[in-house]
């Protein structure tokens, strides 16, 4: 006879009741693991995108997600000129934010080097890969946009033609891809009367000078639409991503190291650039509250199983009486905190498949969670019921015979 | 025939030097199979200790239990398994019924034989709730039970590993005298149809005719009574 079930069964609602509980104190600490699992995965989800082999970045800075990243738009040809590199694409990286429809849009825009990278790397859950050079765009799914919707950027509308799940920034940020010249046209859009008063200031200084009062030509080059201000100077690119001929990567990272201006990380370094810098914080911090709160569990189960054996002080000390073996007595309460384990897991399991979906940062559940969740949820309850098992071996039997 | 149990000079001291209590002061029973016995006496006279003394719960400081003829207990010390032997010889009657209070009238005689290892427990313990005239109850919860009723389903849970002592500590004292009398009848025919030698304390002064022995104890110390007021 299995007296935990037996006790579960006469006790059903607050059993019940108590697994819900612990299911939904699990269900938070499943869910820390997975928006820690999902940061990391958002984290290097965009440089893994982009499959590169090295990263060329601005020389002494960690760009371009963990600090901005300038490179003259010339290292891309100087890149694709060193030995042993197969391409050469420039990488551009912004934030903004935009308006539709009254909702706030947060998107980071990443230029893709057009025509040799049309988005070819990337995992498009619908639509299509880039086709034009200009006013075409794939965004991840979570900007709630579809394929054929138009976003108006720097003036101009930009249809979209490709969508992309889970692609975000480690900040949660949805990621759009363009080409690259569309997103400098994006990075250097500013109002119209700035360049207009910029030009005047130009034509102004050119007046003054001998060169410009000589040659009155010069006057006609600010007025160009092609013209962009000196003063309000094009965009440089973030990064230039390579790739290498097989086994030349050390060769060509080696050699571009030796550029004065730049520095180039490999895929696996810039990921930990990521994952070092930018979730570092993050990830000490859902570490430190997934502790607490598994051992706000712990300690929750702990007295709640302490409690039920407390209640059954006078049952036990029946049984021991009848001589009961004290392996079944402990059993009894084991299985009780097992049956707890599973049940709360269960509910854990349920609200996570229901509300996580639902939370504003991806909880991504990794194999490693999904395996480890329910051990550990074993463990928990199992070292939980200690304080119950020891009440246990402590009640003495002939308290049954005092009433 | 050996003796169910015997208890030989048992001393018991609760507390030290001016405080010392003496609760069993060399008290020596003999107890036949198939004996209904009653222990009468105060409270604080030291009944529930040799209760627990010849139960292997709380062993006397000095002196010996014999069991079955077999010598169990020495001067305090466990000579034998006395969980097992708990679980496989004796059965407990108390004052309350004491039924587990999750498991089923059934099932609360049910774990009595599966504890002592009696297979086809279920049956059996259907066969001594309807000896007991409780059968109809099997299904209830204890706390749906009367008081009589409980007290019936105990004596089934503690004939259930088929014992060879009864120990009932006041198992009347819940119940009004109709019930008490039923009760102590009942003990009377368990150990004449069973061969079960039953040791009842009791302060009910009502039934002392259903015994065949009465023992009455005062300060720690026990007397043979002759029946009668």
């Amino acid at each position: 006879m299995n007296l935990a079930l037996r006790d579960v069964r006469r006790h059903l609602p607050r059993f019940l009741g108590t697994a819900a509980g612990l299911g939904l104190l699990l269900s938070v600490v499943i869910a820390m693991q997975g928006i820690y699992a999902g940061m990391v995965d958002d984290a290097t989800i965009l440089t893994r995108a982009m499959r590169a082999d090295l990263w060329i970045v601005q020389r002494e800075t960690r760009g371009p997600f963990a600090e901005g990243s300038r490179l003259d738009p010339s290292v891309e040809a100087r890149a694709a000129a060193v030995p042993g590199v197969r391409s050469a694409r420039p990488y551009t990286y912004q934030l903004i934010q935009r308006e539709r429809r009254g909702e706030v849009m947060r998107i980071a825009l990443v230029g893709l080097g057009w025509p040799d990278d049309p988005g070819h790397t990337l995992t498009l859950v619908q639509g299509r890969t880039l086709r034009q050079p200009h006013g075409e765009l794939i965004v991840d799914a979570s900007l709630g946009l579809g394929v054929g919707d138009e976003l108006v950027l720097a003036r101009e509308p930009y249809r979209v033609v490709g969508l992309t799940r889970n692609a975000l920034t480690s900040g949660g940020d949805s990621v759009a891809f363009m080409t690259t010249a569309d997103s400098l046209l994006v990075a250097a859009d500013q109002p119209p009367e700035a360049t207009v008063l910029e030009r005047q200031r130009v034509l102004e200084r050119l007046r003054r000078t001998d060169l410009g009062r000589g040659q009155p030509g010069l006057e006609d080059l600010p007025t160009d639409t092609r013209w962009r201000a000196p003063a309000l100077s094009s965009p440089p690119l973030a990064a230039v991503l390579v790739q290498t001929d097989p086994h030349r990567l050390a060769e060509v990272r080696a050699t571009i190291q030796r550029w004065g201006d730049v520095a180039a990380y490999t895929q696996a370094e810039e990921e930990e650039l990521l994952l070092g810098g930018v979730v570092q914080r993050a990830r000490m911090q859902i570490g430190l509250f997934t502790a607490i709160l598994t051992l706000t569990a712990a300690v929750i189960v702990m007295m709640v199983i302490y409690n039920l054996t407390l209640e059954k002080t006078h049952d036990l000390a029946v049984l021991k009486l009848m001589g009961a073996p004290g392996s079944r007595l402990l059993g009894f309460v084991l299985q009780q905190a097992w049956l707890l384990g599973v049940l709360g897991y269960g509910v854990a399991f349920t609200i996570g498949e229901l509300a996580y979906p639902m939370f504003p940062r991806r909880v991504l559940i990794t194999p490693t969670i999904t395996l480890l969740a329910p051990i550990a949820t074993l463990v928990v309850v199992t070292l939980a019921s200690l304080l119950g098992v020891k009440h246990v071996t402590s009640i003495d039997p002939s308290r049954a015979l005092e009433g | 025939m050996e003796d169910a149990v015997r208890a030989v000079a048992l001393t018991k001291t609760y507390g030290t030097g001016d405080s010392a209590v003496v609760a069993l002061d060399r008290v020596s029973l003999t107890i036949a199979p198939g004996s209904v016995v009653a222990l009468l006496g105060p409270s604080g006279s030291g009944k529930s200790t040799l209760i627990k003394a010849l139960g292997f719960v709380s062993p006397a400081e000095q002196g010996e239990v014999f069991f079955r003829g077999q010598l169990v207990v020495r001067d305090g010390v466990p000579l034998a398994d006395l969980a097992r032997l708990r679980r496989s010889h004796l059965g407990f009657v108390f004052q309350k019924a004491n039924l587990t209070s999750f498991l089923r009238a059934r099932e609360n005689v049910e774990i009595a034989c599966e504890l002592a290892g009696k297979p086809g427990g279920r049956a059996r313990a259907r066969e001594l709730l309807a000896y007991l005239d409780v059968a109809h109850r099997e299904d209830a919860y204890p706390e749906a039970l009367s008081g009589g009723e409980q007290q019936r389903v105990a004596i089934a849970r503690a004939l259930a590993n088929e014992p060879s002592l009864v120990l009932a500590d006041e198992p009347t004292a819940a119940l009004d005298s109709v019930r008490s009398r039923i009760v102590m009848e009942l003990f009377k025919k368990v150990a004449h149809d069973r061969g079960a030698a039953v040791l009842v304390v009791t302060h009910d002064h009502r039934a002392l005719d259903v015994f065949d022995a009465l023992y009455e104890m005062e300060d720690g110390r026990l007397r043979a009574r002759s029946p009668g007021p």
